[in-house]
């Protein structure tokens, strides 16, 4: 008998031992897919701790913990914090509830950062979880709205006394409720990825983007119930409770289920300022001015001044993003329109490069294609495949592996602001100077690079994404690459005006190149790493500068002013082409045409007064003559063009 | 024993190759993630063409052996297409039967089967030289072009509330029948149990026998749907 009554004990005791780590494991299932910047999901999109190896072999470095139910998660502090009070006792409910948090709409950008002050947050939130105040400081404002979107509910409803627990007929072995508990768990894993508010977290966790919201939690033994309108808007998933010998196991949850609306609005647009630690496109918002810093060559141009460059991030976009005017560059009106609802802002402001129109892209480029065009400031992402149009039905972006995936290697290249200082009347304030060109390049190439996330190291991938690339293979890196060319003519391969961060400029001086000569970009693509930004910034504009001064030394004495001349104004055909379908000059053309051009039209352009010292009236007669240059390759490209 | 059988609702999939497989990945890998019950450390896998994320196991074998079988359906269909097609993961128990005194039979015991539906349809045709507005959409093994954007886009939507449909008819079926499933194996590895994933195989009348055959093996046939 007293064997009987001491496996009695030792059954009851590991019943309750199977309960309290079932109550451990719902909340650490249930946080770590809610509890954005603390679980140790990377935002390479990919699980940070999955091995797809089999578990044994990975067995030995799993936690004792990841030992229960056989599921073996990631780190989850918040669920370990929170989980005391079920250990002492596993009689209380235990309600998780999933808050989202949403700022208004002029919130201060700078102090909002969940990524800088994560580890602060972090801090905070560890001690204590159950304070939602903590978040004011996370938001840097006081209003802020804050709206329970999930409540999830974990109870073991104990049937009867513990001390005829072991004599109820109604026994149930430990293994047998530890099986039932495991498919209960199981399901739970999976539920939580299905609901609303899964993407709230997966787009707060995989994108650095500022977003209005946030999500928090708050776990307790006792919340005031929901008033009847509020329960009347939520719905409810109850799980099948598991019977135990003394009672049994519930698990259900009540969530909203309209709560993604929220994250597919469009972030709050940042107002102008400066950030010191951006890591972005200085392209973000095109009618920045910059500064005009004087550059050897470029100074006679006698440019407007522009003011310091918005930065953002590069991935900080969406596809509803409002299209700004230079949808128009598009190379051809049927993708204007798609171009009007699409990608961001920074990507049309970027002057199109000429690149040669290229067939529909296949569908799976397509896909990928929004979700760069978020994230990238790409005048590729201009161009994209009418796939990319609105309410695609691929997923919006910010929530997905690519998405993640690119932003880790995305930290686009800065432009040299000294560059972006030549900016004749154009249109759409595009500067057409070889560092705009160049810097369009580069950062076109460098979100093409981004979006080629599959395979090898970003610099790898850097040299790889040849973005102006003409094969017609079916690789994703080959869909941006078409998609630029789509969207950008194809004079970014005037071999001298390539891209002034092209160190090598050997290649690129050969006049029959493809753009495939942009390759060599590689440099300036290479400060796309994470972290990297403002020193890729700084690095950048010093290549550039450095990179601008070894093109103009290389550049043939008699022609150095024409070749400037004719680099700005080679921006102007571009400029002008893209109101033209049909005309569209790829790079070749362009190529092709300069070199006559440089012979016939020298004495012209010499005639139009290349001094060091100009006056509006010289600044308006050499626009003149741009025109006209530009006139005469355009004659040229549509003579050459099919 | 009983075997549980749950039909699931039927998908209308387009004849495009990366969906069909997109679809069947996301299904079968749930149905396997909660009956796999080794120790596992589940990777999250989010869909392209949806907005889903669902559960592996993140155990290679199964992952191989689910795309082998998906390969396999996708060929079966490029042969039948316009098809109503029926995909079954079974999960069985391997008993020794002596079918005489000094002979033994390996027989499967079928407690559990998953009939996944599929109407895979031809979508239409888009003609040359149609509206810019058309998204075009080439799908590598289907060569097939779906035209308008707003068909696809209507068609893949619908899509995609019949999969998460399908997944909670899942999460349901799992939850609600729990009793059948046999106990965990003391064994190493992800798969607790063995099983099977039937294809309709190249004529038609096969399929059909397959069923048979089956019915004839499981001890106890059950069909509660």
């Amino acid at each position: 008998m007293a064997s009987f009554h001491g496996n009695a004990h030792s059954e009851t005791a590991k019943m309750e031992q199977i309960i309290t780590e079932f109550f451990a494991k719902s909340l650490q299932i249930i946080l770590e897919s809610r509890s954005p910047y603390m679980s140790s999901r990377n935002y390479s999109g990919e699980q940070a701790v999955s091995s797809p190896s089999s578990s044994s072999s990975s067995s030995s470095s799993v936690r004792p913990r990841d030992k229960w139910f056989n599921l073996a998660l990631r780190e989850c502090p918040a669920a370990l914090d929170n989980i005391d009070l079920w250990r002492q006792s596993n009689l209380d409910p235990m309600v998780v509830d999933v808050i989202l948090v949403q700022r208004p709409v002029d919130f201060d950008p700078v102090s909002f950062s969940p990524k800088r002050n994560s580890v602060r947050n972090l801090s905070l939130k560890e001690r204590y979880p159950m304070f939602v105040n903590s978040d004011q400081e996370e938001f840097g404002c006081e209003e802020k709205s804050e709206k329970i979107i999930e409540r999830w509910i974990v109870q073991y409803e104990s049937r009867m006394s513990r001390d005829t627990c072991h004599g109820s007929s109604r026994r149930m072995s430990n293994s047998t409720l530890y099986k039932k508990t495991i498919l209960l768990l199981r399901s739970l894993y999976v539920t939580v990825r299905l609901f609303p508010a899964y993407k709230l977290y997966h787009d707060l966790n995989s994108s650095s983007q500022i977003r209005p919201f946030t999500l928090t939690h708050r776990v307790s033994s006792f919340v005031e119930p929901f008033t009847r309108q509020e329960e009347r808007e939520m719905q409810k998933f109850v799980f099948t409770p598991v019977d135990t010998s003394c009672g049994r196991l519930c698990l259900s949850v009540l969530y909203h289920s309209s709560v993604s609306d929220i994250s597919s609005e469009p972030s709050t647009p940042l107002s102008p300022q400066v950030i010191t630690d951006y890591v972005g496109s200085p392209l973000a918002d095109p009618l920045k001015r910059f500064p005009s810093v004087p550059v050897p060559g470029s100074a006679s141009h006698g440019s407007p001044s522009f003011s310091p460059f918005v930065r953002r991030h590069s991935w900080s976009f969406d596809l509803n993003r409002a299209s700004q005017p230079f949808t128009s560059f598009s190379p051809s009106p049927t993708h204007s329109e798609p171009h009007a609802t699409n990608s961001n802002p920074s990507s049309r402001r970027f002057p199109p490069s000429s690149l040669p129109p290229h067939p529909p892209e296949t569908s799976s480029m397509h896909k990928k294609d929004p979700n760069f065009d978020e994230y990238f400031p790409s005048p590729f992402s201009a161009s994209p495949s009418p796939s990319a149009s609105p309410s695609p039905p691929i997923r919006i972006p910010g929530s997905h592996l690519s998405n993640a995936l690119l932003r880790s290697e995305s930290a686009p290249v800065g432009i040299p602001t000294a560059k972006l200082a030549n900016s004749p009347a154009f249109k759409q304030n595009l500067p057409p100077s070889p560092p705009l060109k160049s810097s369009k390049s580069s950062t076109s190439r460098s979100d093409k690079s981004t979006g080629v996330t599959h395979s090898g190291t970003p610099n790898e991938k850097l040299r790889q994404c040849s973005g102006l690339k003409l094969s017609s293979n079916n690789s994703p890196r080959v869909s941006f690459s078409r998609s630029s060319s789509r969207s950008f003519p194809d004079d970014f391969d005037e071999s001298d005006f390539a891209c002034a961060f092209d160190v090598e400029v050997e290649d690129i001086t050969d006049p029959g190149s493809r753009p495939e000569s942009f390759e060599q970009n590689v440099p300036l693509c290479d400060p796309l790493e994470p972290g990297g930004g403002s020193y890729a910034t700084r690095k950048s504009a010093d290549a550039a500068v450095g990179a601008l001064v070894l093109m103009l030394r290389k550049a043939p004495p008699l022609r150095q002013d024409f070749s400037k001349s004719v680099a700005n104004s080679s921006g102007v055909p571009r400029v002008e082409t893209w109101g033209d379908s049909n005309t569209v000059l790829d790079s070749n053309q362009i190529s092709e045409g300069l070199v006559p051009v440089q012979h016939v039209a020298s004495s012209s352009v010499m005639a139009s007064g290349l001094v060091t010292s100009k006056t509006t009236a010289d600044a308006l007669e050499e626009l003149q003559g741009y025109r006209d240059l530009k006139n005469f390759l355009l004659s040229q490209g549509s003579k050459s063009h099919i | 024993m009983n075997c549980e059988v749950c039909q699931l609702k039927e998908l209308e999939v387009g004849h495009l190759e990366f969906e069909i497989r997109e679809v069947l990945r996301c299904i079968l890998h749930t149905i396997l993630f909660h009956r796999a019950l080794g120790l596992v450390r589940p990777k999250d896998v989010d869909l392209e063409l949806f907005e889903i994320t669902y559960v592996q196991c993140g155990d290679l074998e199964i992952e191989k052996k689910i795309d082998e079988k998906i390969e396999q359906f996708i060929s079966w269909v490029e042969k039948h297409p316009n098809k109503k097609s029926q995909i079954c993961l079974s999960f069985y128990e391997v008993k020794n039967k002596q079918a005489f005194l000094f002979t033994h039979k390996i027989e499967r015991l079928y407690w559990e089967q998953w009939y996944i539906n599929l109407n895979v349809s031809q979508l239409p045709r888009t003609h040359s030289g149609k509206s810019h507005r058309s998204k075009v959409v080439v799908d590598p093994g289907a060569m097939i072009i779906e035209s308008s954007m707003e068909e696809s886009s209507a068609r893949r939507a619908a899509l995609e509330a019949s999969l998460r449909d399908v997944l909670f008819q899942i999460i349901k079926f799992v939850n609600e029948k729990k009793d059948h499933v046999p106990p965990i194996p003391n064994r190493e590895g992800v798969v607790s149990y063995p099983y099977e994933i039937t294809i309709p195989s190249s004529s038609d009348s096969a399929f059909g026998m397959d069923v048979f055959k089956r019915m004839l093996q499981t001890g106890h046939p059950t069909m509660l749907s």
